[in-house]
């Protein structure tokens, strides 16, 4: 990809400058690389952790440019994020293993004191008006436009350096993530792999800093993989799939950015990412709010169809009933669509008495469906019962007495009910 | 950043209670936020009230005035809501949903500030980290006095959290230690809950414009977590918290002036030096408190372990090993130094030392012919454990295992349990 927009014999004219395709070619595989490890980082639970290492950069970012004497060196101001990345998540470990706070204090502390540091130097330096120190602000928010073509693929070199390292241990990484307890058991170790997880989703923080920004890089690494898990089970899916959501992601907001001025980037992608996650939300297959909706409404129509089918099966005992007995014998909202929804079918066909009102009965196909639905009712209370008589077989000793538990007055309750219901089904 | 010469030193006194003020109060809400472990909502809320407070804004409201911590506080309802929506609806872990809230939240809130700057008045940077430094410029005169509208927020909120919590003290305390039998004793947990997110929204607000979204976080957890580790009362632990955001408020903003740099964020730091000093510091179970008791007793065991040792040696009549570890040399330094072992290489014992000796060869074979007749454990298992609990034995463990024992002169290993000693300077050490 890189390798054909980076020919600079490429007939120019429509297509925008070498430099911005570039970069947006090195942002496109960020947002894909911190797709496919964000993975990991939320299956694992280290989404905040991860969090307060990027607000950790920002120090050493700081540090790395005075350590640079002032250079706007990306490499080197990356290695200093890096560098404070991990600082911070030492520092999470240590808290825990040292001290009585618990971890979500811990994550708030690294995080909050990390950014403060880090505001303060960059504020003393600009302070001290260093030459070059104006671009440091990026890293805040994240603003790709200050990126040249060199910067562009550093970062995509690394993001693809990161990718393949997912790739090859992606069996350890997957074990330890779903199952760290049977990972333990196999002699894997464990800990070794969630280390090395944790300071690759650092180094995905650090590499996508540029297009983020401290403040926000945290979403790059979350949303996407969040968004693919909507569509997906199967890790093998989720990884490929995450880092196309987070390519979209990144391109969009650079491309939002590079069009309007003075727009930091960060929110922008952070914005699109959540666009695509809404949109899963709503319509992805099966986990998607409409497939829920869809599956809970077939679920209240088909309970209704049965009912409906169960009580008319009762009436027509006694000959052709009205749409007003039936429903008068299954209330509920759902009851009169589901006669619609009988008649459509022709599991209930309409009767012309002579008097010209429309009695209705049991169709072939209603009688079917009634009968399947009664024996599988008979089915059930079958198994029911037989499972009441193996409880009954433990109910030998001392078993306190139902009324102690509930009340007398629940306990007469519930008696009334029994009795009424075995009256109802009596002469059926 | 901004210069003052010391003729305003007003505006520095009206930056510094800003900053008190504000951290105050956000000590407070922190205190039951550490305890509730929620110390994220206050990450969460911080982020998310910008797109409210943004809002506001442009709807007329001003910065700080009513309306416009009406918007943030239903903007931090918004979050909540939608990370618990995050997790029932799409099932996702309560980390993510925070992280996916709060993000586009913040961002939406960004673009806003970014995309609106010609028509609302909120600095990009006034967001992040807050200008402390230009709050005495915008003030309202009360009994005339200009003081700073932030300032007037900052106090009208602490006000109202003091009384409120005051008011809910007891049903505030029971919710946070034990909400299952608060529940159960009938007080209404939820609405428990609601209040104090409401509060922590309030406090996020107060201080949005001084310390900006993001060190708001430090002022919620910090002060809270260093006070927890330093004592073990939750009202005391209040009031340290409290305690130690005003001294790190105070601190921070002069170390900022002195070093001309950003005060928000230098409060911050100086809070994680306050948050490393307790974590140090803290008596009974500081990182140095545990490290000094725990190498304390390696030290006495080592000393008592070479004492013992040459004992028996004589008692024996053969010359004892010579020390081989570096704590086994420290140690027979400190005894020499210490009148319990004679000078030189070959050294004995001296009579005090000789006394301390023999009080713990005897615990070590009372505890022997203790554990020989009642717990019958094979002949060479019985010294391990006795050589870990001679240490540890006082004398009148020691008299009770040696009535027990009526009499019986002999450990299992067929030595004699040489008798009770003077109480000696290292045997009171031991019974501390």
């Amino acid at each position: 990809m890189i390798l054909a927009v980076a020919d600079p014999s490429f007939p120019s004219g429509w297509i925008p400058p070498y430099n911005t395709l570039v970069v947006a070619a090195g942002v496109a595989s960020v947002g894909f690389a911190a797709g496919v490890v964000g993975c990991f980082a939320v299956l694992r639970r280290r989404a905040l952790a991860g969090d307060a290492a990027a607000h950790a950069t920002l120090l050493g970012v700081g540090l790395a440019f005075l350590l640079g004497g002032g250079r706007r060196d990306l490499p080197l101001l990356l290695g200093g994020a890096l560098s404070t990345a991990i600082a911070a998540l030492l520092a999470l470990v240590l808290i825990g293993r040292w001290t009585r706070t618990r971890d979500d204090a811990a994550t708030a502390i690294v995080l909050g004191v990390s950014f403060g540091a880090g505001i303060t130097l960059l504020s003393g330096i600009s302070a001290r008006g260093i030459p070059g120190s104006a671009g440091l602000e990026q890293f805040l928010l994240g603003h790709t436009a200050g990126l040249t073509a060199a910067d562009a693929m550093i970062l995509g070199a690394l993001s693809l350096l990161t990718v393949a390292l997912v790739a090859l241990f992606l069996k350890e990484s997957t074990l330890v993530a779903f199952d760290p307890l049977f990972a333990a058991a196999s002699g894997w170790p464990v800990t070794l792999i969630d280390y090395a997880l944790v300071v690759l989703v650092a180094v995905m923080v650090v590499v996508g800093l540029p297009a983020a920004g401290a403040v926000l890089v945290t979403a790059l690494v979350v949303i996407p993989p969040v968004t693919a898990r909507q569509w997906t089970d199967s890790v093998g899916v989720m990884l490929p799939l995450a880092g196309l959501f987070g390519l979209v992601a990144a391109l969009s907001g650079v491309a939002v950015s590079s069009a309007v001025p003075r727009m930091p980037t960060g929110p922008l992608v952070v914005i699109a990412a959540s666009i695509l996650l809404t949109i899963s939300l709503l319509i992805a297959p099966r986990r998607g709010g409409l497939a829920r909706w869809l599956r809970s409404r077939r679920t209240v129509a088909a309970w209704a169809d049965g009912r409906l089918l169960e009580v008319a099966l009762r009436l027509e005992a006694q000959g052709p009933f009205t749409r007003e007995q039936l429903l008068a014998k299954a209330p509920g909202a759902a009851a009169d669509s589901a006669f619609e929804r009988l008649v459509r079918s022709a599991a209930i066909e309409p009767v012309v008495t002579r008097a010209g009102t429309p009695a209705w009965r049991l169709a072939v196909l209603g009688r079917e469906l009634a009968g399947e639905r009664s024996r599988r009712l008979a089915a059930w209370t079958e198994v029911l019962e037989a499972a009441r008589e193996d409880a009954r077989g433990h109910l030998t000793i001392d078993v306190p007495s139902p009324e102690a538990i509930l009340g007398a007055a629940r306990m007469k309750a519930i008696r009334e009910s029994a009795a009424a219901a075995r009256s109802a089904s009596g002469p059926a | 950043m901004m210069e003052f010469d010391s003729t305003h030193l007003w505006m520095h006194f009206w930056a510094i209670a800003t900053a008190a003020t504000v951290s105050a109060g956000c000590a407070l809400v922190g205190s039951f936020l550490v305890v509730r472990r929620l110390s994220l909502l206050g990450d969460a809320i911080s982020h998310a009230v910008l797109p409210g407070i943004v809002l506001a804004v442009l709807a007329g409201g001003r910065p700080g005035g009513a309306g416009v911590f009406l918007g943030a506080v239903v903007a931090a309802l918004v979050t909540v809501w939608l990370t618990n929506l995050l997790g029932t609806h799409a099932g996702l872990a309560e980390d993510a949903g925070a992280g996916v809230a709060f993000t586009t939240l913040f961002a939406i809130g960004v673009v806003l500030v970014s995309a609106l700057a010609s028509r609302v008045d909120i600095d990009p940077g006034c967001v992040l980290y807050g200008i402390l430094e230009l709050v005495p410029f915008d003030t309202v005169p009360i009994l005339g006095l200009e003081v700073p509208r932030a300032l007037l927020a900052a106090a009208t909120v602490l006000v109202v959290l003091v009384v409120a919590a005051a008011l809910c003290w007891k049903e505030l305390v029971f919710t946070a230690f034990d909400p299952a039998a608060a529940r159960a004793a009938g007080l209404p947990v939820g609405l428990v809950s609601a209040g104090l997110l409401v509060a922590t929204s309030l406090a996020t607000v107060a201080s949005f414009e001084a310390v900006g979204a993001i060190l708001v976080v430090a002022m919620l957890a910090v002060p809270a977590a260093a006070a927890e580790l330093l004592v073990r009362r939750f009202h005391r632990m209040l009031v340290v918290a409290v305690a130690l955001g005003v001294a790190g408020s105070i601190v921070g903003y002069l170390a900022a002036w002195h070093f001309n740099t950003n005060a928000a964020g230098m409060i911050a730091v100086v809070l994680g030096i306050e948050y490393l000093l307790a974590a140090l510091l803290a008596p009974g179970d500081g990182i140095v408190a545990r490290v000094l008791s725990r190498e304390s007793l390696r030290w006495r065991v080592a000393c008592e372990d070479r004492l013992a040792s040459l004992w028996r040696a004589e008692e024996g009549d053969a010359a004892a090993l010579a020390p081989r570890t570096l704590l086994d040399r420290l140690a027979q330094a400190r005894l020499v130094f210490g009148g319990r072992i004679g000078p030189g290489l070959a050294g004995g014992l001296t009579d005090i030392g000789r006394e301390e000796a023999r009080v713990i060869v005897r615990s070590h074979r009372l505890w022997e012919a203790w554990l020989g007749r009642h717990v019958a454990l094979p002949l060479d298992h019985l010294h391990p454990p006795a050589e870990w609990i001679e240490h540890h034995l006082g004398a009148e463990v020691r008299g009770r295992i040696a009535a027990d024992l009526e009499g019986d002169e002999g450990d299992p290993h067929g030595r004699d349990i040489p008798p009770e000693g003077v109480p000696s300077s290292l045997a009171d050490e031991r019974a501390r």
